[in-house]
């Protein structure tokens, strides 16, 4: 049965918490490269992965809970795995570089990850070259002065609801930095079903409005963290599904309150809120995104990944702004996009 | 300032505050159908600041509302003091805003309730009256899947019934 194992697919084993980060690295791959591709969250299970034999090539990012980028690559090191290691990560520090390359990595590319960056290390280290050249895709269209200043006010944004946070339930906010992107219906849908299929997921969103502006607060909480959320909240009875309903809402309140209170005041803005929805498991999902193909094509979607540091909470909150926000977001943040 | 007024103007201000914040569109219009109050709704929806739309006309801002026709709605809470009701099932929007949810609302528009209620001067006359505007696209959404479901549902039947 030698043919079996000749024929064995390369595994290419994305790891990193963000939702559409993930998505993101996987979009990037060569079209034309016949791979199959795994997904891990965080190093630790990234590892239990490469255990299993997947993982002949590894992109792994960096700032992860749980195990983050560098312990993975000690521990791949210690077990001896021989998988190869690209870094691809926001932290553009020359420390970090040397760091990971000290630990083994074979390459390091800067986030948000392009196709021809990592096109370009593939072929660099003799792992896929593709055959004819291939048209230049991009994975966003999104000028990178306007992501920047997207990306620095979200981050202030963040940074006050993480206070916020942490003064309501008096624990330490790890923040990440948010992932700003351009996203298409599908990458949209790959996303929802995502939060569908997998069960261990919740999620609560919620429109907003305001003048020129719209768009929907997404907020996702991985069903590990109810315990440790209903501990901060003080909740004393057994966390049965009314109550984790209750804890969603109440954490989705927060975050979202907070952030888009944060993004308004910096674009001197007013947002009206709707009521929250709990995004069903059923038919809502497909439905949802199989009828709304037609109105739009692309979002803005600004991702943060909220962990609590002692507890196992993990949170994704992911601000989507319609594509004909933008002109008035870039209109009222003109004076930080200005020299 | 006594005790008593100081805490009519912090209800005043709280009054104004909740008008300005709840979820409803609230418009008040005068005889002639001049916007004289504009609220957070309806300015966050429509993108129109108050300062935009104060002392225009309903007509002039926004072309496709049928002047006759609208004018005919408003008389009676005008003259009779009653107030009139318009549903989503009748029309489905007023106002052609966006649905509050664009990205995983189904529906491209809002449907909206809207309810014309008289505003009673001290002096008994009714020179201004209130428009509300409720946003009722869950509720048009979920009815129109049921209906569809149920027009399924019959002509399912019908076909097991004929085999």
């Amino acid at each position: 049965m030698r043919g079996v194992e000749v024929s064995q697919m390369y595994s290419v084993l994305v790891c990193d918490d963000s939702l559409v980060a993930r998505k993101q690295v996987a979009k990037c791959l060569p079209q034309d490269w016949p791979v199959s591709v795994h997904f891990a969250r965080h190093g630790e299970e990234a590892l239990d992965l490469l255990q299993q034999g997947k993982g002949d090539l590894l992109l792994l990012d960096l700032n992860m809970p749980v195990l983050d980028g560098y312990e993975t690559l000690k521990a791949i090191r210690e077990f001896g795995f021989p998988t190869r290691t690209i870094v691809i990560s926001g932290d553009i520090q020359p420390a970090a570089l040397e760091r990971v390359t000290s630990l083994g990595a074979i390459d390091f590319i800067h986030k948000p990850v392009r196709p021809d960056a990592l096109q370009e290390a593939l072929k660099r280290h003799g792992i896929f070259s593709p055959q004819s050249s291939s048209e230049e895709t991009d994975c966003s269209e999104l000028d990178p002065k306007v992501r920047d200043c997207y990306q620095e006010i979200a981050n202030i944004a963040m940074g006050q609801a993480g206070d916020h946070l942490a003064r309501i339930m008096n624990v330490f906010v790890q923040l990440p930095i948010p992932n700003v992107n351009l996203i298409e219906v599908s990458e949209m849908h790959m996303m929802l079903t995502d939060i569908d299929s997998h069960e261990r997921v919740s999620a609560v969103c919620q429109g907003f409005v305001g003048p020129g502006i719209r768009g929907e607060a997404l907020c996702i909480l991985s069903d590990s963290s109810f315990d440790d959320v209903a501990k901060i909240f003080n909740v004393q009875q057994d966390v049965d599904d009314q109550v984790q309903l209750e804890l969603l809402m109440d954490a989705a309140s927060i975050l979202i309150g907070t952030c888009l209170e944060g993004l308004a005041q910096q674009m001197d803005v007013k947002f009206s809120q709707g009521h929250p929805v709990v995004l069903g498991q059923h038919q809502a999902i497909t439905e949802i995104t199989s009828v709304t193909s037609k109105r739009w094509r692309k979002t803005l979607a600004i991702e943060i990944s909220y962990g609590l540091e002692g507890y196992d909470v993990h949170c994704d909150l992911i601000m989507l702004f319609t594509e004909d926000s933008m002109a008035t977001m870039n209109a009222k943040l003109a004076h930080l996009l200005e020299e | 300032m006594s005790q008593d007024d100081a805490g009519e103007l912090q209800t005043f201000h709280w009054m104004m505050d909740m008008l300005q914040s709840v979820d409803v569109g609230i418009v008040v219009l005068d005889r002639d159908y001049r916007i004289r109050i504009w609220n957070g709704f309806m300015e966050s929806h429509s993108g129109r600041l108050p300062s935009m739309v104060r002392g225009k006309t309903l007509f002039e801002l926004f072309p496709d509302i049928n002047a006759a026709w609208f004018s005919q709605k408003a008389k009676p809470v005008f003259e009779l003091k009653t107030r009139a009701f318009m549903t989503w099932e009748q029309r489905p929007y007023l106002f052609k805003f966006h649905n509050y949810r664009p990205i995983t609302g189904s529906e491209p528009f809002m449907y909206q309730n809207i309810t014309l209620a008289p505003l009673v001067s001290s002096t008994g006359n009714v020179d201004f009256i209130s428009m509300m505007i409720y946003d009722m696209t869950d509720v048009a959404t979920g009815k129109k899947q049921l209906e569809a479901l149920q027009v399924w549902q019959t002509e399912e039947q019908e076909r097991v019934s004929r085999v």
